[in-house]
């Protein structure tokens, strides 16, 4: 249920954050938020003891990504499945805890999921832009990403505590404790 | 966690990278949307739809009715681009009517058998009911004379009244004191046109338009009128308008309405005819025998 609810809340945000994002000045349109990516390292970074639902959760939001933004379907739910793979990998090392820590890990999940974008769509044949078009993409997504990182956080997290079945638990989740 | 149970979960997790990854394969040969998909899009795309409405709505009244800042400034400069605009407008088009008329001018200069001298309509006193009384052009006392005829390219306009300094006035076909010669092709009735002088209009009239014999020859409205050469003055053949009304038919004589074919409201260019075209060889298209020279024949 959990994972299903973090899975809408993100669906949502990113219908809403597309429709947003066009009116945005300048070549801050360009940059959308990697909301994707942001809740495939959160479900990763949190998956208790079963990895499965995270990457599940993972694959059908990308799925749904896929479908609202033109992608090929399949394309960003490969991408979001590894990049949530990554995040468990990592759970043990990485302490994402604090607005500078936020901040940074959620530019680096950006930077990670834009990278295995650009390796899956090199072993695809997908067609792509320029390298340094890709390029300055990529910042400017991790930039943005970054911005948004801590709030999108702290949704994710009211969510786990609203799920969380002790006192304990709650207060772990609120805190970003690991699980 | 035992190591089966995590096995279980490393195997599901793989089967769920594998899953994508086929169906990018086969999204990416199909080249088309799936059944799924198109049933999907069906679902998510009226929330994506309101999402938009809700957003872009927001956007627009933030954009329309707040965010104002700078638009005071847009809108005087734009202003200044139209009126600079405008005038470059007003200029263009008064060079380009300006062009007409002098196009106008150079065809009926070269198919007119007669020295004439274009000149620029510079005012147009017009009567209460904004009729043109007549025109003034730019030519005066080194150039043109009274009496002299004044042409446009549509037919003819009147004869030089007064001429002053650089300047001469123009009585028009229009005016009472008027007249010249005419002819009706399709009867070949000849007669006097003179102007009727209204304040609403630029009729003219023939008093006594000659009626030939055959009763077929009546003139009709319609019937074109264009001057007949006699009187020397205008060259022959130039249209002056056409019968608006037969005002009277008295057995040997018609009376008719013509109205001129200019328009003399329009006109910004005319030619003054300066002498009278010459007379049509009588001997033009027959051979004639030289007179003997010095008593001999020639050879």
């Amino acid at each position: 249920m959990r994972t299903a609810t973090i899975v809408l809340v993100a669906y949502f945000s990113c219908v809403i954050l597309g429709a947003v994002w066009r009116l945005m000045p300048w070549a801050i349109h360009d940059a959308v938020p990697d909301l994707g990516a942001l809740t495939a390292a959160y479900l990763g970074l949190t998956a208790r003891r079963n990895v499965a639902p995270a990457v599940g959760g993972s694959v059908v939001l990308g799925y749904l990504v896929d479908l609202i933004s033109g992608a090929p379907p399949g394309l960003i739910a490969l991408v979001l499945a590894l990049t949530s793979i990554i995040a468990r990998a990592v759970q043990q090392r990485i302490y994402v805890r604090g607005a500078t820590m936020t901040i940074a890990f959620s530019a680096f999940v950006s930077l990670l999921a834009g990278i295995v974008a650009l390796f899956v769509r090199a072993l695809y044949h997908v067609p792509s832009a320029a390298m340094s078009i890709e390029l300055r993409h990529l910042a400017l997504v991790a930039v943005a990403t970054g911005l948004i990182g801590p709030i999108v956080w702290r949704i994710f997290r009211r969510i786990d505590a609203a799920y969380a079945r002790t006192h304990r638990e709650r207060d772990a989740a609120l805190e970003g404790l690991a699980p | 966690m035992t190591l089966r149970r995590r096995l279980v979960d490393w195997s599901l997790a793989g089967l769920l990278v594998l899953l994508p990854a086929l169906v990018l394969k086969a999204s990416l040969a199909r080249g088309t949307p799936s059944g799924l998909d198109q049933a999907l899009l069906r679902i998510t795309a009226p929330l994506e739809a309101g999402v938009s409405w809700v957003v872009e709505g927001i956007g627009g009244l933030w954009n329309r009715y707040v965010a104002l800042v700078g638009v005071e400034a847009e809108n005087r400069e734009l202003r200044e681009d139209n009126d600079k605009l405008r005038r470059q407008l007003a200029t263009t088009t008064r060079k380009a009517f300006d062009v007409e008329a002098l196009e106008d001018l150079a065809v009926v200069k070269r198919r007119t058998p007669a020295d004439t001298l274009g000149a620029r309509v510079i005012g147009a006193p017009v009567s209460p009911q904004f009729r043109v009384i007549r025109i003034r052009i730019d030519r005066g006392e080194k150039d043109v004379a009274p009496g002299m005829p004044v042409i446009t390219g549509t037919g003819p306009v009147g004869r030089i009244d007064r001429v002053y300094g650089d300047y001469a006035d123009v009585t028009l076909m229009s005016d009472v004191s008027s007249s010249i010669e005419v002819v009706i092709p399709r009867t070949g009735g000849r007669g006097m046109l003179a102007g009727l002088g209204r304040p609403d209009s630029y009729a003219c009239t023939i008093g006594w338009l000659e009626k030939q014999a055959n009763p077929t020859a009546k003139v009709e409205v319609g019937d074109e009128v264009v001057t007949s050469g006699l009187g020397a003055s205008f060259p022959p053949g130039l249209v002056v308008g056409k019968v608006s009304k037969v005002a009277r038919d008295d057995g040997m004589f018609q009376r008719v309405e013509v109205e001129p074919a200019v328009d003399v409201s329009r006109v910004r260019a005319v030619e003054v005819l300066l002498a009278p075209p010459p007379p049509p060889d009588p001997d033009a298209k027959t051979k004639k025998r030289s007179e003997p020279a010095f008593g001999g024949r020639p050879l």
